[in-house]
């Protein structure tokens, strides 16, 4: 009896053989760009690192195109060796007609791929991909690496906002339904972030450049170690330099900034938000001395001013847009209650939405030479 | 081992049934070997009492029959006495003894070890274990005058534990010896010493060693009826008794551990354990035994506490990476490729680029070879030892990779493991780990993590399943002793630590063992 | 009262063992993805339907606990039988036994499903579920006190998930926790109900009391046991309600699983695969109990021995897995068996404290008249 079990047994294990995925025998994709054709379908274009005997990994560009993105894959494997696997899959572009068409439906079949890590890069191409990714640059090798890399290094240094897989699906089913993604372009010999493309309802709506991208990470989280350039009017600190001078520009980082938000009044909405952060000061005008209280006061004023104009500036474009990448639309309906407040609702408040901003910096440092 | 829940109350049962009584079981050898009823008394007659002897021990060239005088006749087997003894003590007094009679021999010899029987069969045991036989014509009893020549091999270091601080001496073939060794350290009273023989051809000499007091008396107890109810033809090396004795035989872990170290066998004692030297082995027992046990090593009481605890957790560590980093590089290169970081990508899969073979062969391939250096180098005369290990190691490993048979990243994987496996104390368990690795290799290959992980909670099922001696091996761990966990893989001060070891607590015990073998579930009795 | 169990002490474990077999009982499968099923009632105030859903659990703890008091030394089916008579009280064993089986099967078809989603979409489930029976087979013949080995261990192995799941908590966002309270009660009620499968696991203690050898502690333990896990499921739940905006939430099926898909560790990647696959030593405990109790419900109904047993209710597990294949039936089968859960787990003990109440009460009355 126990061993008529234990030969039942066996067979049935034997019969559960897993599917073997053997390193070597899959062609890894690291980077896939994805582009709307002109007859509704879909171009794949993956950047798929080879393994070879010869201990010379080259990276290949393949692209495909189909209706639905697996069978892109499916006539990419149709051309390559070993068979295509997504688990090593880093960033995903897409390309400027399907941001404009609508990013619904990929971002959705990204979730629901198991293989898809949820911390992927997605990012939008200003151009075209096919040229961005199969031209063959002088200093990049392995453009899917080059790219993922490109992507994380600015998100870490506050130059790029956020854009996993994961973060911009919270925001896309989230109340507001805008979100950002970050832009890149080729331009010669480099490839580089332009800035930041805005979508509402997953289209893309409005674009801002890389410099703002600072001021966005203010209002919506704290931030930290971040840099800004400002360009200060001329007027400004006239009292401090010993001669006129034409242009002004300082910079400050290793910024340290909170956002304190308060509900005014629910109705219109209005908001009073409250930026405090602390910088150093990091380049000045040689002419200009810092060395009094009084003058670091004066300074701090006149970024404080700065700033707010500046967020003043992106918000309201944000309105124009009609684009709440700052969330101000969470913010609203976590401080209000028994008000239904959806999607539609926030569409039509967003635009009329009044922030009252205050910035109050502090330098508390400025270098080691005065 | 699997469903080995009938076999368990086999082994128990046999202490059930009534023990022979002692006298019995002196005369089975005797009944065994001999085909025609022998009486057991000793003839008046030198002569017939000569012969007879000689028929029992079927006339080896090495039996010594010397007349001291008319009446007075010794036996005994050359080379199993001390030769200097005999001539300079034993013989003269013979010679001038005056009144040959046997109490007069007995009260005149001076010598300390003098027995007298009237039994054929005790003549010929304690003859063989190294005595003289003196008859005295016209008495129906014999003298036995017992001086063994202990010739053995001097101390030395221990081959097979060394440790770089504390003492350097090891047990060594001759149970007088390594007696002697284990009252050096412990001067006690209370050390007990119960003389066993098993084996129906050897009749090998053992020694049950504790300490009262501080040992559970249902231990010795246990010991004391699992050896008498051996039945086992011989024993050549005290590891043989070890699995005999043990509670479970079919497991692939030890329960009991060896050790040729009497500092280690006398701190065994000391933590309340139950010692046994086999003569003629120069490995010593020690039980119970838990799992945690075996990665300790006496010097880490020799060393100080943060050291210790160190090295404790590096042998803890070391052992997880010797069991598990084959099989986790098996099974994610096989199945589970998006775990890779991205850094370790490309380095491994340009590696595994030119192999051939998959990695589940790959692995046990190396791993094979990595078992044949090892028990070829272990076999090898020490001049050639050096040699081959050199060659094997780094000779095999670069051409290997070169010809592209394997991945310089599993070799220096497999390397790892190996050296990982040999940080263990107990070479005993040292062998269990290399050998654990195997089925889970296979099983990563099969079937990724979740083999991985089938293949851990088997382990960890069977670990709890295991006791020693009835004590649950697992333990601190579980049943959890809290204050136990101080010296089990971290060692705390000794302020702060429990001195006895928890396997061997005699008072509220949470799972005592069961002597009359009931499986420990609830039995409804109605 | 008649029937009542003898037990030697050494097959009695000690009283704060008692800790680790409630959590590991109740941490099973359910942890996965509940938070998705509550989200859907209780809105982004799910976390206040667990306390509701674990004070009820404890009030029936409290309940069972003072009934097994009440008979002293003797587990439910003997209580079952003192109250009920030979026929009835049988019937209810029955029952009792079914559900255990229940209970296991829910377990391991669930967990059947976790793997075939995530690790191995193409291993047979027949395959992964015969193996985890050959372990609990193994574990079962071994004895109670290899099963609460395993629980003690699969806790400690496991405490390193709720450490893991600090990491996503750098994306939380508390605005998806306010306000509070805006959910109706209805909505709360709903959402608790819903609880049940995740809390379910600690109506073992109905047939292990007679086993416990300090039997005045056990109150101590099992309450400990079920704060612990509350607080277990409440950080999960907010850390996942922090983490995922709502609609987002709604659609994640397996929303703990998800949240290890963030975490990024310098030497591993796709700490998902991983935890799925150690979920193993988690649900061992769980599986072994209920084999454990059904067994020895079984028993007291009919002198059968181990091995056929289990090897019977094997067979039975095994063909009912034929009939529940697609992730919506198993999706309608756990909403089935949550039903039962409710009413066997929560509603049950408590009506039967009331019964023994009443029947102590009239023989102590009948006693006092004699």
């Amino acid at each position: 009896m126990k061993k008529l079990i234990i030969v039942i047994a066996f067979t049935f294990i034997l019969s559960g053989c897993a599917e073997q995925k053997i390193l070597e025998n899959i062609s890894l994709t690291t980077l896939v760009g994805y582009e709307l054709e002109d007859g509704g379908e879909l171009t794949s274009t993956a950047v798929i690192r080879q393994i070879n005997q010869d201990l010379e990994s080259r990276v290949e560009i393949q692209s495909a195109s189909a209706i639905t993105s697996k069978w892109a894959r499916t006539k990419i494997d149709l051309k390559t060796s070993k068979i295509t696997g997504s688990g090593q899959l880093r960033v995903v572009l897409f390309g400027e007609k399907l941001a404009k068409e609508g990013l619904d439906h990929n971002l959705h079949i990204l979730k629901m791929n198991a293989e898809v890590s949820n911390a992927i890069y997605l990012a939008i191409v200003e151009g075209d991909i096919k040229e961005l990714l199969e031209y063959k640059y002088k200093n990049i090798t392995d453009i899917g690496q080059h790219i993922y890399q490109l992507i994380k290094q600015n998100i870490e240094h506050h130059h790029a906002l956020s854009s996993t897989l994961h973060e911009v699906n919270r925001d896309k089913y989230s109340l507001v339904k805008s979100y950002a993604l970050p832009v890149i372009k080729k331009e010669g010999e480099n490839i580089i972030i332009t800035g930041m493309a805005l979508f509402k309802d997953s289209k893309i709506v409005g674009q801002i450049t890389a410099d703002d991208t600072m001021y966005i990470m203010m209002i919506r989280e704290r931030t930290h170690n971040g840099t800004l350039q400002l360009e200060l009017p001329d007027s400004a600190l006239d009292g401090l330099a010993d001669k006129p001078f034409d242009q002004l520009a300082i910079a400050l980082d290793t910024i340290d900034s909170k956002p304190i938000l308060k509900l005014v009044d629910p109705s219109v909405p209005e908001f009073d938000l409250t930026i405090k952060l602390e910088c150093r000061l990091r380049e000045i005008n040689a002419d200009i001395i810092v060395d009094t209280p009084e003058k670091i006061k004066k300074v701090e004023e006149e970024i404080n001013q700065k700033i707010e104009s500046e967020l003043t500036r992106i918000i309201k474009y944000s309105q124009e847009v009609n684009s709440d990448i700052f969330n101000f639309g969470e913010r609203f309906r976590a401080r209000v209650r028994n008000v239904i407040v959806d999607k539609e609702k926030w569409y039509e408040l967003y635009p009329q939405m009044k922030v009252n901003i205050k910035v109050e910096s502090q330098i508390v440092r400025d270098g080691v030479f005065q | 081992m699997f469903f080995g829940k009938k076999k368990k109350n086999d082994s128990r049962k046999k202490q059930t049934e009534p023990l022979p009584p002692s006298s019995q079981k002196k005369e089975m050898p005797e009944q065994a070997s001999d085909k025609t009823q022998k009486s057991e008394t000793i003839s008046e007659t030198t002569k017939t009492f000569i012969q007879d002897m000689s028929e029992r021990v079927l006339s080896p060239a090495d039996l010594v029959v010397r007349n001291v005088s008319e009446k007075i006749t010794i036996m005994f087997v050359d080379n199993l006495i001390k030769e200097d003894i005999l001539n300079l003590k034993l013989l003269p007094a013979l010679q001038n003894i005056m009144d040959e009679s046997p109490e007069t021999i007995i009260s005149q010899l001076p010598l300390p070890q003098i027995n007298e029987t009237s039994k054929m069969s005790e003549c010929v045991d304690v003859m063989l274990t190294g005595a003289v036989v003196i008859h005295v014509e016209g008495h129906d009893c014999a003298i036995l005058v017992i001086i063994p020549a202990r010739e053995s091999r001097g101390l030395t270091s221990p081959e097979n534990e060394s440790q770089v601080i504390g003492s350097q001496v090891g047990f060594n073939e001759s149970l007088s010896t390594n007696i002697s060794l284990v009252r050096r350290y412990i001067a006690n009273p209370n050390l007990g010493n119960e003389k066993f023989k098993v084996g129906k051809q050897t009749n090998t000499a053992l020694s049950v060693m504790y300490i009262k007091g501080i040992v559970a008396e249902q231990n010795v107890n246990t010991i004391r009826q699992r050896i008498e109810a051996l039945d086992i033809q011989d024993i050549i090396d005290s590891t043989e008794l070890s699995e005999l004795l043990d509670d479970n035989k079919l497991s692939f872990f030890p329960q009991m551990l060896t050790t040729e170290r009497p500092d280690r066998f006398c701190d065994g004692l000391l933590n309340g354990k139950v010692g046994i030297l086999v003569d003629g082995s120069s490995m010593a027992i020690l039980c119970p035994y838990s799992f945690i046990e075996f990665f300790q090593s006496r010097e880490d009481k020799n060393l100080r506490w943060p050291i210790a605890t160190f090295l404790r957790l590096l042998r803890f560590v070391a052992i997880l990476i010797s069991i598990f980093l084959t099989p986790l590089y098996v099974g994610a290169l096989t199945f589970h490729y998006e775990v890779i970081p991205q850094s370790l990508l490309v380095p491994l899969s340009e590696s595994r680029a030119r192999v051939p073979f998959p990695p589940i062969l790959e692995a046990l391939f190396l791993e094979l070879i990595m078992e044949l250096l090892r028990e070829a180098g272990a076999r090898l005369p020490t001049k050639i030892g050096q040699t081959i290990g050199i060659v094997g190691g780094i000779v095999l490993g670069t051409a290997a990779v070169q010809a592209g048979i394997t991945s310089n990243i599993l070799i220096i994987i497999v390397a790892l493991c190996a050296l990982s496996s040999f940080i263990t104390p107990s070479y005993m368990m040292g062998n269990v780990i290399r050998i654990v690795r195997f089925p889970i290799i296979i099983m990563a290959g099969f079937w990724g993590f979740y083999g991985i992980m089938l293949a851990f909670c088997i382990l960890l099922i069977h670990l709890l399943r295991l006791t020693s001696l009835g004590a649950p091996y697992l333990s601190p761990f579980y049943p959890p002793r809290i204050r136990s966990w101080g010296d089990s893989i971290i060692r705390f001060p000794y302020r702060l630590t429990v001195r006895k070891s928890a396997t061997t607590r005699v008072d509220g015990a949470e799972f005592s063992s069961n002597q009359d073998g009931q499986k420990n579930d609830g039995n409804v009795k109605e | 009262m008649k029937n009542k169990l003898q037990i030697g002490t050494n097959e009695m474990f000690n009283a704060h063992l008692l800790f680790f077999i409630i959590c590991a009982s109740q941490v099973g499968v359910g942890v996965h993805g509940f938070q998705a099923v509550i989200y859907q009632y209780a809105k982004h105030d799910a976390w206040i339907s667990i306390i509701i859903s674990f004070l009820v659990a404890y009030l029936s703890v409290f309940m069972s606990l003072k009934l097994l008091e009440l008979y002293e030394s003797d587990d439910i089916f003997g209580i079952n039988l003192d109250l009920f008579g030979k026929y009835i009280g049988n019937f209810i064993n029955l029952i009792l036994v079914m559900y255990s089986g229940l209970a296991f099967f829910a377990i391991i078809r669930n967990y059947t499903d976790v793997i075939n989603a995530w690790v191995f979409p193409d291993l047979k489930p027949s395959f992964i579920m015969i193996t985890l029976m050959i372990l609990v087979l193994y574990a079962f013949t071994a004895g109670l006190r290899t099963i609460i080995g395993i629980c003690f261990f699969s806790f400690l192995l496991g405490l390193w998930i709720p450490i893991a799941l600090i990491i996503p908590l750098n994306y939380a966002n508390v605005n998806f926790l306010l306000p509070v309270l805006s959910a109706d009660l209805v909505g709360l009620l709903k959402g608790a109900y819903y609880m049940t499968f995740t809390v379910a696991g600690f109506e073992v203690i109905h047939t292990l009391y007679p086993f416990i050898k300090e039997k005045e502690k056990a109150k101590k333990y099992v309450s400990l046991g079920l704060f612990f896990t509350m607080f277990l499921y409440l950080f999960v739940m907010i850390v996942t309600l922090t983490f995922f905006s709502g609609e987002q939430l709604e659609r994640t099926i397996w929303a703990t699983l998800s949240l290890f898909s963030n975490i990024r560790l310098p030497f591993l990647e796709r700490v998902e695969l991983i935890t799925v696959c150690f979920w193993m030593i988690i649900i061992l405990p769980n599986l072994c109990l209920y084999a454990w109790s059904a067994f020895r419900g079984m028993k007291r109904m009919a002198n059968i021995s181990e091995m056929k047993f289990i090897l019977g209710m094997f067979l039975i597990i095994f063909i009912g897995s034929f009939f529940i294949e697609t992730r919506s039936e198993i999706y309608d089968f756990n909403n089935k068996f949550g039903y039962i859960a409710f009413v066997i787990v929560l509603f049950y003990p408590m009506v039967l404290y009331l019964i023994a109440l009443i029947k102590k009460s009239v023989s102590k009355r009948r006693a006092g008249k004699e």
